[in-house]
């Protein structure tokens, strides 16, 4: 995805560049450039005609173009050879004619102004030639005057034909002049020195002109018909149509860009309307994911719940398992004990009840009778006679009986040393069955003072409950429920002596904070019959009771339990008839329970 | 072309007399004050000027034949090169030289950076190679110096010539006579060289001799209305002139014609050296340039004229 992006990405960026590519400001540049050349060579052109004119004094200004021309020169060299091109010979080729016409026609100027020095200056002078010869002539004195005057005739008809010439070279003309001066030249030799020597001077400079004004002329023609402005034309239209073949590809680029951008934003457009519905999509899933979240939430608290009630149940039946185990346990041992205790029982009730010993009361009866004559009756009396044999069978007899008894008194003695071992073995075992549980204290409550109900009722006792808000204890529920069943039962027993008056009894309940932890504090008063000072001390002894048909088993019991569960058991009284405080703390902790 | 020419015939007439008529459109231009070269380039140049390093065998510099304090040449007819042989020119003077539109006699050199360029390497005049003298140029601490701070790139063939030329560009004696009287001062010139200014534009001196630089800026055969060098004989290559650059026949005995600002000081004259004196100098162009007889005063008057062209050099070494 990430590369596709790339791809495209560059794509734009090529297009974009590509309808960049071409600086115009370069092409305008050159345009400048060649203008500017071409004023200069006009300028130079003129200056041409100026001097030929006699306009210019001097030909400084047909130099001073050289240097700026070189570098204006050079510069479209470069422009040529440096800048990306399309007709790269084309242009190389205009550059290069260019070139040449420029170095044609500075060589031309150069001979234009050595010659136009020399045509002017014979041109200037040929007045003054003439004149010469006229004062040569006149200060000359001899020769004829005929003469004389023809060849003046002819220098003047020279000088003018001379300057006509100049004006409309002709080979007509030329021809003309050329045979004055022959003519001339043949009067010469018939003319005095001074003159002679002037009109020397005057044919040479006749000549002069004859010969370089047409040069001069032809120059003039060769350096207009030079074609540096056609060949400035030339790499100016090279590069305008460069230019138009730049345009019109950026042009194209600019359609490929369009196109393609346009594409883009297409493809833009539907990749966010996808995007969106997407959303949408991801909006919906969403909602649907939280409300399965929360339902999932409920599903699992019912769950919780659920399993909670399933761990009770378990724990419950665990512990009912374990005591129907115990119970088994102790059932079975037990029963098979019982049996020989039972017939050990038997046996001794049997022999006591079959037991002879009735006999010996019936011979002392007898012998009772017949106290006043108890030998004569030992010796006469046929039952007398027989008596002493029967005592000394009945002795036999009965100490065969005591010696059953005994020894069925030792085999029960036995059977319940068993039974106590049994209970004792059950008892250890008792020890490492504890169950811990969450326990909701108040509904725990609840269940011991419904058990002591009947109870409770019968000796008409008000509850008066004074919990705290304690959240779900670990504790071995069954074990707390024994002993508060104990003391609720004994404080209903102890309000139950004085029947017939109302009592109360206070349950409290809290959670107190020590320096070694929490401890779970559960109080039971009764303003019942009390405890003595001196039983206080013996309360919880195993077998210790103060009512009649008590086993002294409960306290002991409950206080051996608090001790298992890490806690205690403690009670408090006034005195008899002051009612008593019960309280049990144990070690907790605060349950946490599938939360 | 024709009509025009016809129409302005009495133009071109009028127009050539009317040259003598006001200091104002002179055909000789008064000289700049200053060209302003770069300061700290030209003193390089200054030193280099004077450097025989820039010779093969070290003995001769460029100003062994262009003494500034001789009027910028040698006094000698052919100057004398590394090596003790003549040269084959007279060597034209290095004042003003930065105003010549060429450079040598035969106009080879279209720049002073040319010229500097081909006289170091010519086996007569001073015989040595570019990367030679770079070398020894390199091999100076000062020269290091001068030139890191005034060139970016140093010591090189290039700056070496800048440096140089841009010294010659400082040679520009201004405040002559003639200038100050071009520039309006009328009492410059006294009457007699007022008259020979004037005879040297009557009789077309100035047709080549005129300008900026009284000269310089052009090309002339040297015997136009004689043949010169059929009278001197004994013809040497360097008399071809600028045929031995073009080729062309109609280039044979052509030179640059040289500016004459400081003529006074630049004896011998011509190319060739064989004009001692200004004298005669005048007489060989009135003979062979001119086809004119002039008299022994205006030519005189000429020479007063020639010799108020005498400037000062601003840059004294």
């Amino acid at each position: 995805m990430a590369g596709v992006a790339v791809v495209l990405i560059s794509i734009l960026a090529f297009l974009y560049a590509k309808t960049r590519e071409h600086d115009a400001s370069s092409y305008f540049e050159n345009v400048a450039l060649l203008r500017q050349l071409k004023q200069l060579d006009s300028r130079w052109e003129l200056d041409v005609l100026k001097s030929r004119m006699g306009l210019n004094s001097n030909y400084d200004s047909l130099v001073d173009p050289l240097s700026d021309l070189n570098q204006l020169r050079e510069e479209v060299h470069v422009v040529v050879a440096s800048q990306k091109h399309f007709a790269v010979e084309a242009l190389a080729k205009a550059n290069s004619d260019f070139h040449g016409a420029v170095l044609e026609k500075t060589r031309l100027i150069e001979h234009f102004k050595s010659q136009n020095s020399i045509l002017r200056n014979s041109l200037v002078f040929l007045p003054t030639a003439a004149d010469d010869i006229q004062e040569a002539m006149k200060s000359g004195g001899e020769g004829d005057r005929v003469v004389l005057a023809r060849a003046m005739a002819s220098a003047r008809k020279l000088l003018l034909d001379s300057m006509v010439y100049s004006q409309a070279p002709s080979d007509d003309k030329a021809a003309e002049i050329q045979m004055e001066l022959e003519a001339l030249e043949t009067t010469k030799a018939k003319l005095p020195a001074a003159a002679a020597e002037g009109v020397g001077i005057f044919s040479a400079h006749v000549r002069t002109v004859l010969r370089e004004q047409p040069v001069v002329n032809e120059l003039l023609s060769r350096i207009a018909a030079v074609p540096v402005a056609a060949r400035i034309d030339d790499l100016d239209s090279l590069l305008s149509n460069e230019q138009r073949e730049y345009g019109s590809q950026a042009e194209r680029y600019r359609w490929y860009l369009l196109a393609f951008a346009t594409a883009l934003a297409a493809l833009f457009f539907y990749a966010a309307i996808n995007l969106i519905r997407s959303h949408g999509v991801i909006n919906r899933v969403n909602q649907e994911l939280q409300r399965a979240n929360s339902t999932l939430e409920q599903r699992v608290l019912e769950r919780t719940d659920e399993l909670h009630e399933a761990q009770t149940e378990l724990v419950t039946t665990a512990r009912r398992a374990g005591m129907a185990e115990i119970a088994n346990n102790v059932l079975h041992n037990v029963g098979n004990v019982l049996n020989s205790v039972n017939i050990s029982a038997g046996l001794i009730g049997s022999t006591l009840r079959d037991s002879k010993s009735p006999g010996l009361s019936n011979a002392i009866q007898l012998m009772n009778e017949h106290s006043a004559d108890l030998g004569a009756f030992l010796t006469h009396d046929e039952k007398g006679r027989v008596l002493p044999r029967y005592l000394g069978k009945l002795v036999v007899v009965l100490a065969t009986e005591q010696e059953i008894i005994v020894r069925e008194l030792k085999s029960l003695t036995n059977s319940v040393d068993h039974i106590k071992d049994i209970v004792a073995t059950q008892q250890s075992y008792a020890g490492v069955t504890s169950v811990i549980e969450a326990v909701r204290l108040p509904e725990l409550l609840e269940d011991a003072l419904r058990i002591n109900a009947t109870g409770l009722t019968r000796h008409q006792v008000t509850t008066v409950k004074e919990y705290s808000d304690v959240p779900e204890l670990l504790l071995d529920k069954h074990l707390v429920l024994q002993i508060l069943v104990n003391l609720i039962g004994n404080a209903s027993q102890a309000m139950g002596s004085a029947s017939g008056i109302p009592h109360r009894m206070t349950l409290r309940m809290d959670i107190a904070e020590f320096v070694d932890g929490r401890r779970l504090r559960i109080v039971v008063e009764d303003d019942g019959e009390g405890i003595a000072p001196q039983n206080l001390t013996r309360l919880f002894v195993h077998g210790f009771t103060t009512r009649s048909n008590g086993h002294g088993f409960g306290l002991h019991s409950c206080a051996l339990a608090a001790r298992e569960m890490g806690g205690t058991l403690a009670a408090r009284s006034d005195g008899p008839g002051q009612g008593a405080v019960f309280t049990l703390e144990l070690p907790v902790e605060i349950a946490k329970v599938l939360q | 072309m024709r009509k025009t020419s016809a129409l302005l015939a009495p133009l071109l007439l009028l127009a050539t007399f009317a040259q003598a008529r006001a200091a104002l459109d002179e055909p000789i231009k008064p000289l700049p004050l200053a060209l302003n070269p770069n300061p700290a380039r030209a003193e390089i140049g200054r030193l280099l000027f004077s450097e025989v390093g820039l010779s093969a065998n070290g003995k001769v510099s460029c100003a062994s034949c262009h003494d500034v304090t001789k009027g910028g040449d040698d006094s000698r007819v052919h100057s004398i090169g590394f090596n003790g042989q003549p040269t084959a020119v007279n060597a034209p003077t290095v004042l003003n030289a930065a105003l010549n539109f060429t450079q040598f006699w035969n106009g080879r050199a279209g720049s002073l950076e040319t010229q500097i360029n081909d006289v170091v390497q010519n086996s007569i005049e001073m015989g040595s190679k570019w990367t030679e003298v770079v070398a020894t140029v390199a091999r100076n601490e000062k020269y290091r110096a001068s030139f890191a701070a005034a060139y970016e790139d140093g010591i090189t063939k290039a700056n070496i010539q800048n440096a140089i030329a841009t010294y010659e560009r400082t040679l520009i004696t201004s405040n002559s006579r003639f200038d100050r009287y071009l520039r309006g001062e009328r009492n410059a010139l006294s009457d007699d060289e007022k008259t020979g200014y004037a005879k040297f534009k009557q009789y077309g001196c100035v047709a080549c001799h005129q300008g900026v630089n009284v000269g310089g800026n052009m090309f002339q055969k040297f015997g136009v209305m004689g043949d010169y060098f059929a009278r001197r004989g004994k013809l040497t290559e360097a008399d071809l002139g600028r045929f031995l650059v073009t080729g062309e026949e109609s280039d044979k005995h052509v030179f640059k014609v040289p500016g004459l600002r400081n003529v006074a000081l630049t004896a011998p004259y011509f190319h060739d050296g064989t004009a001692a004196t200004l004298d005669d100098a005048v007489e060989v162009m009135f003979e062979y340039q001119l086809g004119r007889v002039a008299s022994k005063e205006d030519k005189a008057a000429i020479v007063l004229f020639l010799n108020t062209l005498t400037g000062e050099v601003v840059h004294t070494p």
